[in-house]
């Protein structure tokens, strides 16, 4: 374990914010570091860029850390897990609520290895659609109709012509994830496609066996993201 | 080639998961059962308990602390998630109580163990584990309580942080098959960024590569004291610390910590032991304890 200072912090809604670490982590996008406020619990957190995590506030230690000033010091083991698969060609990103943050870094790293990106966000409503501005070409869908489609992103999701992406990247709410999966399924498109999975973590590097999926993987080690092949047969 | 016999269990390897390491849920018991010749599940108790606050476990380079504080479902639910398992191994439950007649009483939840290994040794929590493994006496009534009510095999597990030698030949009279040595052993972390204890129960149990020296002190020293097998436990991470505690007298050695590196540690451990007994033209029989006959 190492620690780190917060170096800045924004505040894009009431329950969610971005804590930026003083240095840069060796890293791929994917991957999540265990993050310890002192006196509160280590958590698993996706990189949203390598230099910081953005997480929304759920219970005890997340309401602690979206409300942290700068300056603080974090404890953080890691990265861990195993990253996407990066592309050149052509990327779709789909993203439901806070599971955009992994999302963040690989819109940035494709873009950068000169990759076409595209992303699907969705959210319950306008004010969650969180640091979209982040993202070059972008749908959205909020279930009130706040903003873009009044829908889910899997309604736009739908909507695309699946066939002419290289790989789609698909993070969110377990709900969300299955019915992608579904659909992705469906359209015989599963091959290309890598989902980022979220289980209670203890340890994050495949020890403790609280992650475990029902074929054994560990979704701190084997994942968190998975390939479709591999979760096929595999109730998540 | 790597078949042998711990007391009563015909184990296809020497190879033996530890527990607490992926032994909560079947299906990574079951995953690892397959290059191995036991697997260990996390200890349980009578009644679910939390365990600590997280941090509960760090990775130092040579090896890791965990305070885990034994967390489990407790042994009703345990035994209905050991009901799935599935794995090509025996299926080593292990049990921590106080009180020898808990134990008895928590065996008699796993119809589906092939043998059970008492937690002895834990040390990390108040009222269990190596509190109860300190007292020869108390050890020995356990064995003997759970020897007359199953003929299953026994196993305690000891520390190294006591005098285990004594507690061992306690164990060996109370009719124990055979003794696992040895536990983590209690150490700490302090981060100097935050200036804090690392983990939220402040110490905890030292795993890992960098206590092999001293689980194989532990394991000769056993060889040479009783007639029951050893089962090493500590440190081991490659196969040639697997034939390292063979030599000192492991019947079989079982593997946690390494999982940190990899899941595939079972089958390349495998695959590499018994490449060495070909090229050695010695087998695994032959080379338990070998290194007392040279010194
Ligand atoms: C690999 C991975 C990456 C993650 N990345 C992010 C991220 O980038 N941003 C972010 O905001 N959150 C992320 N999470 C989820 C985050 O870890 C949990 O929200 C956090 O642990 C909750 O802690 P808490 O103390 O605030 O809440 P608690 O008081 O522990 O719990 C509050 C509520 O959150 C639920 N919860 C607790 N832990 C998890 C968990 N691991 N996954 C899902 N729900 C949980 C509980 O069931 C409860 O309903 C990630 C989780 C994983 C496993
Ligand atoms: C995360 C973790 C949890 C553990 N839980 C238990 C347990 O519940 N019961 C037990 O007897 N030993 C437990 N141990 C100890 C291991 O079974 C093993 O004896 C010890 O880690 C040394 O072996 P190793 O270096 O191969 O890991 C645990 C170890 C770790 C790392
Ligand atoms: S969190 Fe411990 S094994 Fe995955």
């Amino acid at each position: 374990m190492f620690s780190m200072r917060i170096d800045k912090i924004i505040r894009h809604s009431d329950d969610v914010s971005t804590l930026f670490f003083s240095s840069r982590l060796r890293s791929y996008p994917g991957q999540f570091i265990m993050l310890n406020l002192p006196r509160y619990e280590e958590i698993p957190l996706s990189l949203s860029s390598p230099n910081s995590v953005t997480v929304r506030a759920v219970g005890e230690t997340t309401y602690a850390l979206i409300r942290l000033s700068a300056g603080e010091i974090v404890g953080i083991r890691g990265p861990f897990g195993k990253p996407f698969t990066p592309t050149d060609g052509k990327a779709l990103l789909v993203a439901g609520g806070i599971g955009a943050a992994p999302l963040y870094y690989l819109h940035d790293y494709l873009k950068r290895r000169g990759a076409e990106v595209k992303v699907l966000f969705g959210a319950r409503k306008a004010e969650e659609l969180v640091w979209k501005d982040r993202f070059s070409v972008l749908m959205v869908a909020t279930d009130d109709g706040s903003e873009g489609l009044r829908g889910t992103v899997i309604d736009l999701l739908k909507e695309e012509e699946l066939q002419q992406y290289d790989r789609i990247y698909v993070c969110g709410p377990e709900e969300m994830l299955r019915k992608a999966f579904t659909h992705l399924k469906e359209k015989e498109v599963l091959g290309k496609a890598e989902f980022s999975l979220e289980r209670y973590m203890k340890c994050g590097i495949g020890v403790c066996g609280t992650c475990i999926l029902e074929d054994g993987s560990r979704v701190c080690a084997e994942g968190p993201v998975f390939s479709g092949k591999d979760l096929e047969g595999v109730e998540f | 080639m790597l078949e042998i016999d711990v007391a009563s269990l015909k184990m296809k390897s020497p190879l033996v998961l530890a527990s607490g390491v992926l032994g909560s849920f079947s299906p990574s018991l079951s995953r690892v059962a397959e290059h191995a010749g036991a697997v260990v599940t996390k200890s349980v108790g009578l009644q679910p308990r939390e365990g600590y606050r997280t941090p509960v476990i760090i990775n130092t380079p040579h090896g890791l602390i965990n305070a885990v504080g034994l967390s489990s479902p407790g042994c009703e639910e345990f035994s209905k998630e050991l009901s799935k398992f599935r794995g090509d191994a025996k299926l080593i439950v292990s049990l921590f109580a106080s009180e020898p007649d808990d134990f008895v009483k928590l065996s008699s939840y796993f119809d589906m163990a092939d043998a059970f290994e008492l937690n002895l040794s834990c040390p990390h929590v108040s009222d269990a584990g190596l509190t109860v493994g300190s007292d020869p006496e108390l050890v020995k009534e356990i064995v003997e309580k759970m020897k007359s009510r199953s003929s299953k095999p026994v196993f305690p597990k000891l520390s190294a942080a006591t005098d285990y030698i004594e507690v061992a030949k306690a164990a060996e009279e109370g009719g124990a098959d055979g003794i696992v040595a040895i536990n983590t052993l209690r150490g700490m972390a302090i981060d100097i960024g935050t200036r804090k204890p690392i983990l939220s129960n402040i110490s905890g149990g030292v795993s890992g590569e960098g206590i092999k020296p001293i689980a194989m002190k532990v394991v000769w020293d056993l060889y040479e004291e009783l007639e029951i097998p050893v089962i090493a436990s500590g440190g081991a991470t490659t196969w040639r610390d697997v034939i390292e505690f063979i030599l000192a007298g492991a019947r079989a050695v079982q593997i946690g910590s390494a999982f940190f590196y990899s899941y595939r540690v079972f089958y390349s451990i495998k695959e590499s032991l018994i490449a060495y007994l070909r090229k050695e033209k010695i087998s695994l029989n032959e080379l338990v304890g070998m290194a007392h006959k040279t010194v």
